[in-house]
């Protein structure tokens, strides 16, 4: 039985024993000459402590709901696994195909997420959109905003 | 207090020239801009402005980039109450019962008290300001790195102690904070620290991408898979534009309280904005009669955090101008503009530059009282944002939010940066934890972790010269009672045959 504080809890047990003991490779040093590892250690150390006692008092809670993958009930995930995709993708074309064509690609995609327009009115409105803040940020506010293949 | 009030009238002759009078104006303005659009904040601003005031006088360009500190707390607001989006990470709390009261059509009022509450906190701030800085200046040299790192645990124990939720959960995220905070080359030894060989780690992990992402893009994430019916526009009418008698009495105790609690938290080092509205939130919650109303749409719970964050903005210039510590980003770059100056600040700088210290303070009431005149008759303008429907919100959200990341570098490493966090946040989110404590943990690990090894260094590695010196001591005993606090409620609830509510 994984309630989310479980789960959660286990997660960060594991990162906080990972960040403790990195920080022994990268040097605790000692209390007359602190190594670099050494404020990074307590709070690996505090954060797996921390998540153990959630890990405890959580076994005893009866009102969370019996498992963690229940706060997605009723739920559309899908539409925020592929609005991540959409930013991830962005990113790694932001610079070779420029902000222009990249931002113009995102805002249509995006403006049909919530299956709201159609694929003219979604184009519409992301050239507006791409047009004004390109205006904004890199004639106004002088941002270097990249050229890409338009440049 | 006489000569006080002297260097006062000295700084309003400063302030009312009309090229700072301008520059402030400017800076007002483009605050107020970046603290309405959600993903540009004032430090993404000063920034991006910083290179521009090398040309300008330095008290002018001070006086500029100030004004854009504060004015990004009035802008904040906006979004917080219209969209459910912070501005700004210090606009947080104002997002519970700010938004409550715009879907109850309410959000004209909500609106109107954050503008009337900043101003008064704001004044109430600059006041506070005049009058302490000139004696904690003085007081400051009595400051080493064992009160700085007992200082820095009390604004994080505080923090923990107040944020929603489980505080064992704030406490975690405060570790993580100061983890992820002590990313990047260690000042000590220059040596990369958990950067994984990933070039955009080797600054540190920049605070404008994670706010943005744990609070901005999050909030996106969590929005988007809702079903469309939850998600159009608002059916309610937009009842009045200004607040109440009502209201205005529901309100005053909690602005002046926020005010008074703001400033002195604001000195704190570490996002004492943040705090400063927690602390407030908290304090309304406790000792209202309603205290049920609050997260429904209680004035009062609007009123007192953005009272306390813009008070907090004038206690801020406290330790940098006094002590020449940063208590946050801003402050930071606005140490940095200054050592640019040649105006380092610290225990001197009162002295030493008398035009720029009570110059700025004086130009601060004239831009609160810009603010004031700027915001209240834009309230109109800005609740019509509430008729954008949510599907086209929400790309204008994640676009400014993704402009913002770029524009910090120029890199898309930024972006990269942004995404994770957002990722981040939409978990913690799900799983209830909080992102404050998460954010003031991350700003003061560095600073932590600096004080600490000089407190150790000095004391020949024993850890008592943090228990033996007075300032240090005092400390550390409030933060033990704050700790202590929540186990004995408990053990009183337990005990009580009548339960506890």
């Amino acid at each position: 039985m994984r309630n989310p504080d479980q789960f959660s809890s286990l997660v960060w047990l594991w990162v906080g024993i990972a960040i403790a003991c990195s920080s022994l490779k990268y040097g605790f040093g000692s209390f007359h000459e602190p190594g670099i590892g050494f404020i990074t250690f307590f709070a690996g150390a505090f954060l797996a402590f921390l998540a153990l006692l959630l890990l405890v008092t959580s076994r005893r809670e009866q009102k969370m709901p019996g498992r963690f993958w229940n706060l997605w009930t009723g739920l559309d995930v899908k539409k925020v696994i592929y609005v991540l995709v959409l930013l991830a993708l962005y990113t790694f074309l932001l610079r070779p195909a420029g902000f222009l064509v990249s931002t113009f690609i995102l805002l249509s995609l995006l403006f049909r997420v919530k299956g709201a327009h159609n694929l003219a009115t979604a184009a519409l409105l992301s050239i507006l959109v791409t047009g004004v803040s390109y205006f904004v940020f890199e004639v106004w506010l002088q941002v270097q905003l990249p050229k890409g293949i338009v440049g | 207090m006489i000569e006080i009030s002297q260097q006062i009238l000295f700084g309003l002759g400063v302030a009312i020239q009309p090229v700072n009078l301008l520059f402030c104006f400017i800076g007002v303005l483009i605050g107020t801009l970046v603290g309405v659009l959600p993903g540009l904040g004032p430090v993404a601003a000063i920034s991006l402005l910083l290179p521009a005031t090398f040309h300008a006088p330095p008290v002018a360009s001070i006086i500029m980039l100030s004004g854009i500190y504060y004015g990004a707390m009035y802008g904040g607001s906006t979004t917080s109450v219209l969209v459910n989006i912070p501005g700004e990470a210090a606009s947080v709390v104002t997002t519970l019962d700010g938004y409550q009261m715009a879907r109850k059509g309410r959000a004209g009022a909500a609106l109107g008290i954050c503008a009337f509450g900043s101003f008064i906190a704001g004044t109430l701030g600059v006041v506070g300001l005049a009058f302490l800085a000139p004696p904690m200046a003085s007081m400051a040299l009595r400051f080493g790195p064992p009160e700085y790192f007992s200082l820095m645990i009390l604004g994080l124990t505080v923090l923990t102690f107040l944020a929603g939720g489980s505080m064992l959960k704030s406490l975690m995220m405060a570790c993580l904070g100061v983890f992820v905070g002590n990313i990047g080359f260690d000042l000590v030894s220059a040596q990369p620290r958990f950067t994984f060989g990933l070039d955009i780690l080797l600054d540190g992990v920049g605070l404008v991408p994670v706010v943005m992402g744990l609070f901005g893009i999050s909030e996106v994430l969590l929005n988007v898979e809702e079903s469309l019916s939850r998600q159009e526009v608002f059916d309610t009418k937009f009842e009045r534009l200004l607040p109440t008698l009502q209201d205005w009495r529901d309100s005053i105790w909690p602005m002046l309280r926020g005010s008074v609690l703001g400033f002195f938290l604001g000195i704190l080092p570490g996002g004492g904005a943040i705090i400063a509205s927690f602390v407030s939130y908290g304090v309304e919650k406790k000792i209202s009669r309603h205290p049920e109303e609050f997260g429904n749409g209680a004035i009062a719970g609007v009123a007192g955090p953005e009272s306390a964050n813009n008070a907090a903005t004038a206690g801020a210039f406290i330790p940098l101008f006094t002590l020449g510590i940063p208590s946050n980003a801003v402050m930071a770059i606005l140490l940095g503009a200054l050592m640019i100056y040649g105006m380092p600040p610290g225990p001197r700088l009162i002295t030493a530059h008398p035009q720029l210290f009570w110059g700025t303070i004086a130009s601060m009431y004239i831009g609160n009282i810009m603010l004031l005149v700027l915001n209240l008759p834009l309230i109109g303008l800005w609740v019509k944002m509430l008729k954008i429907p949510y599907p086209i919100l929400f790309p204008l959200i994640i676009l400014f939010c993704l402009i913002g990341a770029y524009s910090l570098n120029t890199n898309t490493g930024e972006i990269g940066l942004m995404i994770s966090f957002g990722i981040l946040g939409y978990l913690m989110k799900k799983f209830k934890y909080d992102g404050a404590p998460f954010v003031l943990a991350m700003v003061l690990g560095p600073l932590l972790d600096n004080s600490l090894r000089q407190s150790l260094l000095m004391s020949a590695g024993s850890g008592m010269i943090l228990f033996t010196r007075p300032i240090c001591l005092s400390i550390f005993v409030f933060v033990a009672a704050i700790l202590l606090i929540p186990i004995f409620k408990r053990q009183f609830s337990a005990k009580d045959p009548r339960g506890s509510k």
